[in-house]
């Protein structure tokens, strides 16, 4: 019993790892062969981006550079524990998320290197650069208010912080606290006027939720259409996605909607950003620039922000029609680490004030 | 003393593959936990008076709350279905017999997502009453986004749980029971509360702690809807706070929950193996139902399948042609067979390893040979990410462990089994172990052992017995055990994500990807072949189960 | 001896009492032994020590010369050459009557395989039956199945666990008679247990009398039938009232 069970393990696990790594193992031998010539033959990748305009462009990257992506996707945080795992044996070279917040923590936690290159300074501006140049950014993506336009002038509407106001009571939506777009805005706040200002304009949005909050930023976007509440705090591509949609009436849904970039006045819109760091193990480095380059260059950056209505941070890159149309706006004035250093306040803050 | 010491030297010639193998399986189940367990002895951060002032006891109350009426509208559902067909014979029956457990291939995640989709402001349903009719219902009235629609998600795709298990159990074993009931005169109404739900308890009990379970362990429904209950405490605390440490201690209190619940599912049980291992199991002979009484039974059935299964996967339907050439389809082929092998060779895993420890189980006459399996059923308890974390660490460990071997072999890195598919696929048997051991231990109890004896005493060995005898009685425990845990792992989300070897998707991932971002229409491609395949499994269970001789 | 046990004893794992203790005994070949007792006596205890599906603390077992446990010992139940019939029969729902007879028997060529299935479906009266599944017979018929399977391998004793308690009781003395009729005819040696004094009448050679796992009288039935001195047996032989009050006491 237990031998035929044993060599039926064996042989289930041998079959099992090599399914794992038959697409590795052929790549580790050409490694080998073309070590001389080429050892730039792949690049690993761990990312919490699940985009399908992201797997088009690591396929050009093949396609130009002839260096092989290999990628897994998953949630931040878990990526973050399993690249801290695996420490020095780590096969990630690339970590890639959508929050800034992660990129601090990922750097706090000293899994990430400094990298730089010419290239790299000149397509994505300082502002969008860790000051240790541990990460670079990739997009970017305003916390916007969208507004019913029946119910609501655009010249009612001024900051985050007039939506406090009595006015507004029980005409806000905003989704769970649980989401990390909203802990990046708290903290971003906590950053501006400090912790106690920032709890109060949390407790003040509390006051005047339309409703406990539910759902994902469209969500909110349909509930202003919908008439629970006049007026949304969402994210932008989300809209250009209900603009975008398969489904007629979701178009006709954002078509009734207003955009309007709060604080242009005053501190300047929220701004959160997708990016990425080199994996301080990485045995891949050298490609892990190469991808970051070619991630920032204008073309990528022109696709992310045609299919996915994100914000490139290369300046020279025309923006998508949609974003365009949108006109320009001020976008906050403060490092991106400091919503790292927050967020992990910012939660509490959430919690003390019973923002579900 | 001589004596005993004799025994003790014959008994340990006897110790034979059963109890090594069981003993190293359950360690390799087990070891993994071993991180959580200890979680619970480190000692509290700073972030820990935080979580208890502002999280703890709110979450654990609506946890509480979804879990209690999850499990009683699951029983009421399961239960009265289980009864309907099991006894009674009426229009549509014999497709409801296996229909009704369709509902366990959708996804929660995917089943709320996609009545949200029905039910919102943009859903069919007020988009009609909207244009086509010009009325403008109170959009909060359609709200599912809440406690009670977090339980109605529950409810519908986790009851065929209940369902399953109680109606195996009233077709086959309660036949003279309930028969004796009618000789006696009894109403069916009284035969239902006083026959079939008290000799029920036990499978009943069975179905609803597996409901459970999945209700205390799910994070897809709740975060969708903003529910905040002891799941998202735990990745809040992690994902949020940066706070593992007090993540994994906030997991093992539910642990700690869990085994608290087995603790009194054993108690309700009397402590009983429950055992019918009489050679007169006897199918129930099938009541008529003609007229008014058959039209209810079959129109109830019918609007259960309806909500749970039909609706959503009409929904899906409807998305996928909306979207259809929007979502890249070449590829598709691939993740359907990733998602195939990786959850038929876990689930294969998972049956055989219950065969090997549930038949040790059964012939060892020491307490820990019954106590031991239990563990196991820890791995059910624990959230994915969390066991995910607990699986990577073990793994990095044994990779390190092996690392000259891998040198000796020529492999030129020191990271193999953990990023191969050996790791996602142990973690899905530390996961889903419960569920196949259920099916299996419960077989066995119903075989009994004097089957076994009776083929030894005719000169076979154990070892031929078990594939002769035991394998071939056991032929409808071990087919549901491997159907349950398939679909189960077929669905999984967070153990996937984290785990999968480079450039590795499957159905689930796939599905997930979309879901995630607000984009369920895209979903619904990847979500529809998960539903079909489930389906199939499902349909295969029912057809390879009415083969056998009655 | 042809069966030689000296000193059995056995305890339960999780009971620090002796079910079975000093148990003595020597049987002829061709003997028919009853181990007669009330349930829980331990009379079940020791033929499922003689099988070997329990394992005794201490004592010895020969069986027609061969060592089949002691101190040093233990022989697995599949390599004693011992037969058994269940209280419940225990016939493989999943096999036919003929399937079932044939699972017992030792490597042998197909032809001779068949051969022994009609004999000994012969010697129980069930030819035609082979094709049956065991829920399609009676109790009585499932009875001789499981007999027939028994008895096929030509074991060195057939044990039988309560062989009468499943069946009806006007069918009793008929099933009784046929039942030693195939032992004396298969020649075969025998030890059965029951807790009736009747049925122990009816088929033994020789009598066992277990009280609290030790033994408390031997003999031959018209021997012991004559002096019931032992109250537990008596017990046995009175109407079901007059036990009640006698157990009340």
């Amino acid at each position: 019993m237990k031998k035929s069970f044993g060599l039926l393990l064996i042989a289930l696990l041998l079959v099992l790892a090599a399914c794992g790594n038959s697409t590795k193992q052929s790549s580790d031998t050409t490694t080998t062969k073309n070590e001389k010539n080429n050892e730039k033959s792949e690049v690993n990748l761990y990312t919490s981006r699940h985009y399908d305009v992201d797997d088009g462009l690591y396929k050009k990257f093949e396609d130009e550079t002839g260096i092989k992506v290999n990628v897994i996707k998953g949630e931040a945080d878990e990526l973050i524990e399993r690249i801290k795992r695996e420490g020095s044996a780590t096969k990630a070279d690339l970590f890639l998320t959508a929050d800034v917040g992660r990129l601090y923590r990922a750097k706090e936690q000293g899994l990430l290197q400094a990298v730089s290159s010419d290239i790299l300074s000149k397509q994505v501006p300082e502002k969008f650069r860790d000051s240790d140049n541990m990460w670079v950014g990739l997009t970017k993506r305003a916390r916007i208010l969208v507004y019913n336009k029946d119910k609501v002038e655009p010249e009612e509407l001024s900051t985050y912080e007039a939506l406090t106001e009595d006015v507004w009571k029980g005409r806000v939506l905003i989704r769970s606290s649980e989401n990390v777009y909203n802990q990046s805005l708290l903290a971003s706040f906590i950053n501006i006027d400090g912790e106690e200002k920032a709890k109060e304009w949390a407790q003040g949005i509390v006051n005047n939720m339309a409703r406990s909050p539910e759902g994902g930023d469209r969500d909110q976007a349909k509930a202003v259409a919908a008439g629970i509440g006049d007026i949304a705090i969402m994210n932008t591509y989300y809209l250009g996605q209900m603009l975008n949609s398969q489904d007629p009436e979701e178009v006709k849904v954002a078509e009734q909607l207003g955009v309007f970039f709060p604080n242009q006045e005053t501190t300047g819109t929220h701004v959160n950003i997708s990016g990425a760091g080199v994996v301080k193990n990485s045995k891949n480095a050298d490609n892990a620039l190469k991808l970051l380059e070619f991630l920032t260059d204008e073309e990528a950056q022109y696709t992310f922000a045609e299919a996915n209505y994100e914000y490139p941070v290369n300046p020279d890159v025309e923006q998508a029609e949609l974003l365009k149309s949108w006109g320009d706006f001020k976008e906050q004035d403060i490092p991106l680490t400091t919503l790292g250093e927050n967020s992990a306040k910012a939660i509490m803050i959430f919690n003390e004030v019973g923002w579900k | 003393m001589t004596k005993d010491g004799f025994g003790m030297m014959r008994r340990i010639s006897n110790v034979n593959g059963w109890t090594i193998g069981s003993v190293l399986i359950i360690i390799l189940l087990f070891v993994p936990n071993l991180s959580i367990v200890t979680g619970i002895f480190t000692p509290p951060s700073e972030n820990w008076a935080h979580i208890q002032e502002f999280m703890l006891l709110g979450y654990i109350k609506s946890s509480l709350t979804l879990v209690f009426f999850t499990a009683i509208f699951t029983i009421v559902i399961g239960l009265s279905l289980a009864w309907l067909i099991a006894q009674y014979d009426f229009p549509l029956r014999n497709f409801m017999k296996w229909a009704l457990i369709l509902p366990l291939s959708i996804p929660p995640f995917i089943g709320a997502y996609t009545y949200h989709g029905i039910l919102n402001y943009t859903g069919i349903i007020q988009k009609t009453l909207r244009n086509q009719f010009d009325i403008t219902p109170n959009p909060a009235f359609f709200d599912i986004m809440n406690v009670p629609g977090a339980i109605f998600i529950y409810t519908l795709f986790l009851f065929p749980y209940v369902y399953m298990i109680t109606r195996i159990f009233l077709s086959n074993q309660a036949a003279s029971l309930i028969e004796s009931a009618r000789t006696l005169g009894k109403s069916s109404v009284d035969i239902f509360f006083k026959v079939v739900l008290p000799i029920s308890r036990v499978s009943i009990i069975g179905g609803v702690s597996l409901v459970i379970l999945e209700v205390l362990n799910d994070y897809g429904v709740v975060k969708y809807f903003g529910i905040q209950t002891f799941s998202t405490a735990i990745f809040q605390t992690w994902f949020g706070l940066g706070d593992l440490d007090s993540s994994i201690k906030l997991a093992a209190s539910l642990m700690g929950i869990v085994i608290f619940l087995l603790v009194i599912e054993w108690v309700l049980r009397g402590g009983k193996k429950y055992s019918f291992a009489s050679t007169k199991v006897r199918p129930l002979p099938l009541v008529k139902l003609t007229g008014k009484k058959a039209v209810i039974a079959t129109s109830y059935t019918l609007f259960i399948f309806t909500v749970a299964f039909l609706i959503p996967v009409l929904q899906l339907l409807d998305w996928f042609v909306l979207t259809f050439g929007k979502v890249p389809m070449e590829e598709v082929l691939t993740y359907t067979k990733n998602s195939i092998i990786v959850a038929g060779t876990a689930a294969t895993l998972i049956i055989l390893f219950s065969l090997v420890i549930g038949n040790f189980s059964r012939i060892t006459k020491h307490k820990f040979g019954n106590v031991l399996p239990k563990l196991t059923i820890l791995g059910y308890s624990i959230p994915g990410a969390v066991i995910a974390v607990a699986v990577v660490t073990t793994f990095i460990a044994i990779d390190r462990f092996l690392a000259p071997l891998y040198l000796s072999m020529g492999l030129d890195s020191a990271l193999i089994l953990s990023v191969s598919l050996v790791m996602l696929v142990s973690a899905y048997i530390i996961r889903f172990f419960a569920i196949g051991y259920n099916s299996i231990e419960s077989g066995y109890a119903k075989i009994g052992t004097d089957f076994r004896d009776a083929s030894r005493m005719l000169g076979v060995s154990g070892f031929r017995t078990f594939f002769k005898v035991d394998i071939p009685m056991m032929k409808g425990a071990i087919i549901s055990g491997f159907i349950l845990t398939f679909v189960d792992i077929l669905k999984e989300i967070p153990l996937t994500l984290i785990l999968r070897p480079f450039n590795y998707d499957t159905l689930a991932t796939k599905a997930f990807q979309y879901a995630s971002d607000e984009k369920i229409m895209e979903a619904s491609q990847a979500s529809l072949l998960i539903v079909g395949v489930s389906a199939i499994a499902i349909f295969v269970f029912h057809k390879l189960l009415r083969e056998e001789p009655e | 001896m042809f069966i030689d046990i000296q000193n059995m004893c056995f305890n339960y794992t999780n009971s620090s009492a002796k079910a079975v203790e000093g148990f003595t005994f020597s049987v002829q070949k061709g003997e028919v032994i009853s181990i007669l007792g009330r349930s829980g006596s331990g009379k079940s205890t020791i033929l499922r020590l003689i099988a070997g599906l329990e394992m005794p603390k201490c004592g010895s077992f020969t069986l027609a010369g061969k060592k089949i446990f002691d101190d040093y010992t233990f022989v697995q139940p599949e390599k004693r050459g011992i037969g058994m019939v269940f209280q419940d029969y225990a016939l493989f729902p999943h096999m036919c009557v003929a399937d079932n007879i044939l699972f017992g028997l030792p490597k042998m060529s197909r032809h001779e395989k068949m051969k022994r299935l009609k004999e000994v479906l012969e010697l129980v009266e069930l030819e035609g039956f082979e094709k049956r599944y065991p829920h399609q017979l009676s109790g009585g018929q499932q009875q001789r199945v499981a007999l027939a399977r028994a008895i096929a391998p030509q074991p060195e004793l057939i044990l039988l666990d309560e062989p009468f308690s499943n069946l009806d009781t006007d069918l009793l003395v008929k099933i009784r008679e046929d039942l030693r009729r195939i032992l004396k005819k298969a020649n075969a040696t025998a030890i059965f247990v029951t807790h009736n004094q009747n049925d122990a009448h009816a088929l033994a050679d020789r009598i066992i009398k277990i009280k609290d796992g030790r033994i408390d009288q031997v003999g031959r039935p018209c021997d012991l039938l004559g002096i019931p001195t032992n109250d537990e047996v008596e017990l046995e032989l009175l109407p079901e009232e007059s036990q009640k009050e006698l157990v009340s006491v």
